[in-house]
């Protein structure tokens, strides 16, 4: 723990982190563009958790959902990425020692275990997504598993300025 | 009676002063029902636009999408308006006097307005100019990514 206490002071007073911490504009931009590529990325990915729980449009074949919006999920997930990198290294240390902070990453990483789950296992089982009617129950498990595990993953995330640490 | 005496009024409010009082984790909690309705707001919105610029299930009618996103997005509406409102009651004169607030406000009666034209002249059936829908959803998802900004900017101004 002192070992990643000590990267994350080393963070901090780096050149971007005093940047962004000491600019204006630059941590509320930051956070507002991380809020946006989580609209985009896990907003569009609730969407198809949604099809695969037969919720959200079902008249529109799954595969077809899943395969077009990928790119703009992958996308957001980019933009999520870059701007988190960025604020996290103006606020590393009080982030490390965050009850909620492993948690969310914690939850991150089972979400893409199931999504690799699905894209490598399930989705290419002979008939795992007929164009209509309802589909398979490991499709729907993986839909819902998807959607409860980025729940968690936002809920801890915004957790993380209410919970500073463990006592 | 003036806005910053409304404003004392609804600060020393008993509804207000409950929430103010309460544990900060309550408020944890309002911060969270506003970010999922934002993205339940958003990401309909979203798919919406894709749609109308031909990116994303061309085969399908734009009604079919629009219908479908409906519930999404009163969900979202109805998460966004009462967990900010309850948020507002904490502190009415703080945020009446923070900027960020302000131009948020602004960013979101434009959003609304623009996003309710849009719901309902694209579910009308009317004949719309396709280069219209596209720019009025355009319009919209600009107007939710200032809100977004304008919101995360509060605490720092």
């Amino acid at each position: 723990m002192s070992f990643l206490l000590d990267f994350a002071h080393r963070l901090e007073d780096s050149a971007i982190g005093s940047a962004i911490a000491e600019g204006r504009f630059a941590f509320p931009i930051l956070e507002g563009t991380h809020l946006i590529g989580l609209s985009v990325a896990v907003g569009l990915l609730f969407l198809t958790d949604l099809r695969l729980l037969g919720l959200f449009l079902p008249e529109v074949p799954v595969r077809t959902l899943h395969r077009q919006l990928q790119p703009y999920i992958l996308g957001g997930f980019a933009l999520i990425i870059v701007a988190g990198v960025l604020v996290s290294f103006s606020e590393a240390a009080s982030l490390v020692v965050s009850p909620p902070w492993p948690f969310k990453f914690a939850f991150m990483a089972l979400a893409g275990l199931n999504a690799a789950y699905f894209e490598f296992v399930i989705a290419r089982r002979p008939d795992a997504l007929p164009d209509r009617g309802p589909l398979p129950l490991p499709v729907r498990a993986a839909g819902f598993a998807s959607l409860s595990l980025w729940v968690l993953v936002i809920i801890c995330g915004r957790l993380i300025p209410y919970m500073p640490q463990w006592s | 009676m003036s806005l910053i005496h409304a404003l004392t009024v609804l600060q020393a409010s008993r509804p207000a002063h409950a929430i103010a009082e309460t544990n900060h984790m309550v408020i944890a909690v309002f911060q969270i029902v506003h970010v999922f309705g934002f993205i339940f707001l958003l990401a309909p919105s979203l798919l919406l636009v894709l749609r109308l610029l031909g990116l994303v299930l061309p085969d399908q009618p734009v009604e079919y999408i629009l219908r479908g996103s409906r519930p999404l997005v009163g969900l979202g509406l109805a998460m966004t308006l009462s967990s900010g409102v309850l948020m507002f009651l904490t502190g009415p004169l703080h945020y009446y006097a923070n900027s960020a607030f302000d131009l948020k406000m602004v960013f979101l009666l434009a959003a609304l307005v623009i996003q309710a034209l849009v719901f309902v002249v694209l579910g009308s059936r009317r004949a719309v100019s396709l280069s219209l829908a596209r720019v009025g959803v355009g319009l919209s998802i600009v107007a939710w990514l200032a809100v977004s900004v304008a919101a995360r900017a509060i605490a720092f101004v």
